[in-house]
């Protein structure tokens, strides 16, 4: 029997991922063992668990890019530098929960719990290298997130919100399945390097059989990156989700799924022409970035805008990509470029180096505004609203900028920031993003993604209006106060400003995150 | 014919009756009985393609726990005799097309395949060796599929909480 | 082993004779038995008393938990199955896989336990 041998070394990429379960666990035992009544100490666990495998994952960040345990996982900076934004997005999602749970009574330990365990499925999804793995890391990311949807059984909303996404999820991820095993079958292996080394022949032999397994793999990750046309959940599940777990989906479950997407596709075509999957990415960049903003038009209610305006932002990141995938930054990198196996520190082809600065950079600045944003909501939520159907209606923001200066200037930071207006992070985002495509060849798509994100301003610009130059209505409501929450909408109000002046040591970090492995 | 052979036809045709059974019964539990024996059959042809462990599996995961499961969603739905009002409506006329399609498309393929005659039992055998067997499916999984077996088990946990949560926390 | 069927013939005696046995008794005892049927004893019995309303109620969703739980358990003894067989060659590195794996159901199980949700009432 071959007993493997592994070291520390093996473990290094997952280390991230252990801290998160461990916090996870020690969360669900505290819950049942401990019985006060005061529980806000488990939101200060969850978010000092997260920062602390944040802090490990940006320690691996600087680790050369290697195969581990066994190669069904990676450990390159891509993935680690997601794991970061992940983890951070977690925290802010779990301080966010204490102040939104405290004021429903609704504090559990299991809150935090599955928060945690969906960034430990996140973050193991992003580095794996196997489609096995990759179907259990993202049903671990999916079950948790399915059962937080759910969490807040009271009204219909959550019911709803919680069985459709589950469906929905279940369905999308038998497709990713079946597609995995369309092209096991064509292949005869699951790991990524192996497949990838197999698929010329396979190709040559059976073409459709391996376009038939890319494509379901692909509407697999579409749906769960809510890309139009898969993105027809996005709305009700967004708007029936607890508002901190919305803000946690729209950011970490779509930023994992991104690095996922690419890494497979990046082994996938490694001895076929990208132009297939480049044609379907830059298809489905153009319909998010125009649907999404579209759709976000006629919203009045405040919670289903920033859902239709996630689908938009999924456009963008798949513009990016597209990027990677364009023939130009194919060709610019034929020596030890993106579709051979040895990547070189400093050898990186500079467009797809570029590209990926560009998605994290933009992955950053989307995860601290939504996080905001989503907070924000939150905190203008009442309890006894949950059953109205104008919650989240527009006319709820109107006069914020009277009763609570604070709240709306920090407000009106997010939606510049989602409209990528300068000088948020919002707008280096797209600056960086864009113009990486643009340095791909991608120029038509680039202006299409700009004029799209034109509309979306308008979108933005009326709940800045509301706040700024409308009355309020006499039953306005008064944010709730907790610390936790305002902790979290500083931190994130402060990110969004103090990026978009200064992304200087962000971006050197970012940078050597061109180095992925696999590319 | 050897004796694979006569068990292949006895399982084969046994499993179509039995899902047949599934959806044509008029009483609930008689479906998931029906549902329970297909699962056995399946089992068996599992095995005549010595696939031991998928066998085994099927067994003790489908025909045990799920179907504990199925029948416990049939006793919470409040079942009254008489079955659903029988409709002739699109969805109906799609179903219908649809099975047709994947029927002819089914056909098409077996048509094509070249014929496995040459195979016989005795040299399956030799070809697979222990390939299937319990023992070697151990062997590779808990040493060669050390990490994704191991996340398994962290998919079970996130699905007990899960489910707990969603079932029986009081929020 | 020339066949994938040889070791399924015990499997297939016990199968045999457990059908046969569940035919044959009924069978048998209707042929055995005297019968003197009478209005009262072909009335339904349920422990005593008269018979109220249908025998299909609806269960209490407590049930649905435990049966959850039970598959989540039972994919578990799926996934013991093959370690055991393979215990004595997979040695002591075969053991901490397994530690590690049962140890994380084990949280599971005391989580569930303290929670209530394996407790009946309430």
């Amino acid at each position: 029997m071959n007993i493997p041998h592994l070291t520390f070394q093996d473990l290094l990429p997952v280390a991230p991922a252990g801290v998160l379960v461990v916090g996870a666990i020690v969360l669900l035992l505290s819950e049942v063992f401990l019985s006060t009544a005061q529980r806000t100490y488990q939101a200060v666990i969850g978010t000092l668990t997260a920062l602390l495998a944040g802090a490990v994952a940006m320690n691996n960040a600087f680790e050369p890019a290697r195969a581990a345990l066994q190669g069904y996982v990676v450990l390159d900076p891509f993935s680690q530098w997601m794991t970061v934004l992940v983890c951070l997005g977690t925290a802010l999602a779990s301080l966010l929960s204490a102040g939104f749970l405290n004021h429903r009574n609704a504090e559990r330990g299991e809150f935090y719990a599955l928060i945690l365990f969906s960034a430990a499925g996140m973050s193991l999804l992003a580095m794996s290298a196997e489609f096995i793995t990759l179907f259990i890391n993202l049903e671990v990311l999916s079950i948790s997130t399915y059962a937080l949807t759910a969490f807040l059984r009271r009204g219909p909303r959550p019911a709803e919100a919680g069985f459709k996404y589950f469906i929905l999820g279940a369905f999308s991820a038998s497709l990713l399945l079946y597609g995995a095993a369309l092209l096991y079958g064509a292949t005869g292996s699951t790991r990524f390097l192996d497949v990838g080394l197999a698929l010329p022949q396979a190709f040559a032999q059976q073409p459709g059989l391996v376009y038939a397994g890319f494509g379901l793999v692909l509407a697999g990750f579409a749906f769960k990156v809510a890309a139009v046309p898969f993105h027809m959940w996005t709305p009700d599940v967004y708007e029936g989700a607890p508002t901190p777990v919305t803000a946690l989906m729209s950011a970490g479950v779509k930023a994992a799924a991104v690095v996922a997407l690419v890494r497979t596709f990046l082994f996938l075509v490694k001895g076929l022409s990208p132009e297939v999957p480049f044609i379907a990415f830059s298809a489905l960049a153009l319909l998010s970035m125009v649907g999404g903003n579209l759709l976000a038009l006629p919203q009045r209610n405040v919670k289903r805008m920033l859902a239709y305006s996630s689908i938009a932002h999924a456009g963008y990141l798949l513009l990016g990509v597209a990027a990677l995938f364009a023939p130009a930054t194919a060709k610019g990198s034929d020596a030890v470029g993106l579709f051979t196996a040895t990547p070189l520190l400093g050898s990186m082809p500079n467009v797809a180096a570029s590209v990926y600065k560009g998605l994290l950079f933009y992955l950053l600045g989307y995860t601290v505004t939504a996080l905001g944003a989503f907070g924000t909501i939150a905190a203008l939520e009442r309890r006894e609203d949950e059953t109205r159907s104008n919650t989240w209606d527009l006319e709820r923001f109107a006069g914020l900028a009277q009763r609570k200066p604070g709240w709306a200037a920090a407000m009106a930071a997010f939606m510049l920031s989602l409209g990528g207006v300068p000088p948020t992070v919002g707008f280096l985002g797209k600056l960086y993003l864009f113009g990486a495509a643009v340095d791909a060849g991608l120029l038509g798509l680039a202006v299409a993604g700009v004029l799209a994100s034109v509309a979306g301003v308008y979108v933005y610009l009326r709940v800045v209006v509301y706040m700024y130059m409308r009355p309020a209505p006499a039953d306005a409501p008064a944010p709730f106060r907790h610390w936790t929450t305002e902790v979290a909408l500083i931190a994130s109000a402060v990110a969004v400003v103090a990026l978009g002046v200064l992304p200087g040591p962000v971006t050197e970090w970012f940078s050597r995150a061109g180095m992925v492995f696999g590319s | 014919m050897s004796a694979e052979q006569v068990l292949f036809w006895v399982f084969a045709v046994a499993t179509v009756v039995a899902a047949g059974g599934v959806i044509l019964a008029r009483n609930p539990i008689a479906c998931a009985m029906s549902l329970v024996a297909t699962f056995f059959f399946l089992a068996g042809i599992y095995v005549l393609l010595w696939a031991h462990t998928i066998a085994a599996v099927q067994v003790l995961v489908y025909a045990g726990a799920i179907m504990v499961l199925f029948l416990f969603v049939l006793m919470l739905m409040s079942l009254s005799d008489q079955g659903p009002v029988m409709t002739f409506s699109a969805w109906r006329i799609a179903g219908v097309v649809a099975v047709v399609t994947v029927l002819a498309a089914l056909v098409l393929v077996f048509r094509r395949l070249p014929a496995q005659e040459s195979l016989a039992w005795s040299g399956d055998a030799a070809r697979l060796g222990d390939f299937g067997t319990i023992k070697h499916l151990g062997a590779v999984m808990y040493t060669q599929w050390l990490f994704p077996f191991e996340a398994v088990s962290l998919l079970l946990l996130v699905a007990i909480v899960g489910a707990v949560v969603v079932a029986k926390a009081r929020v | 082993m020339e066949s994938p069927l040889t070791p399924y013939v015990p499997v297939a005696i016990v199968l045999f004779l457990a059908g046969a046995m569940a035919a044959a008794i009924p069978f048998i005892a209707g042929l055995l038995g005297p019968r003197s049927p009478s209005a009262v004893k072909s009335e339904i019995f349920e422990g005593g008393n008269p018979p109220i309303g249908s025998a299909r109620q609806r269960f209490a969703v407590k049930f649905y938990v435990v049966a959850l739980l039970f598959i989540v358990f039972d994919v578990e003894a799926v996934f013991l199955y093959p370690w055991a067989v393979n215990f004595q060659q997979l040695g002591w590195f075969g053991y901490a896989t397994m530690a590690v794996f049962a140890a994380t159901l084990v949280v599971a199980l005391v989580y569930v336990w303290k929670k209530g949700a394996l407790s009946w009432e309430s």
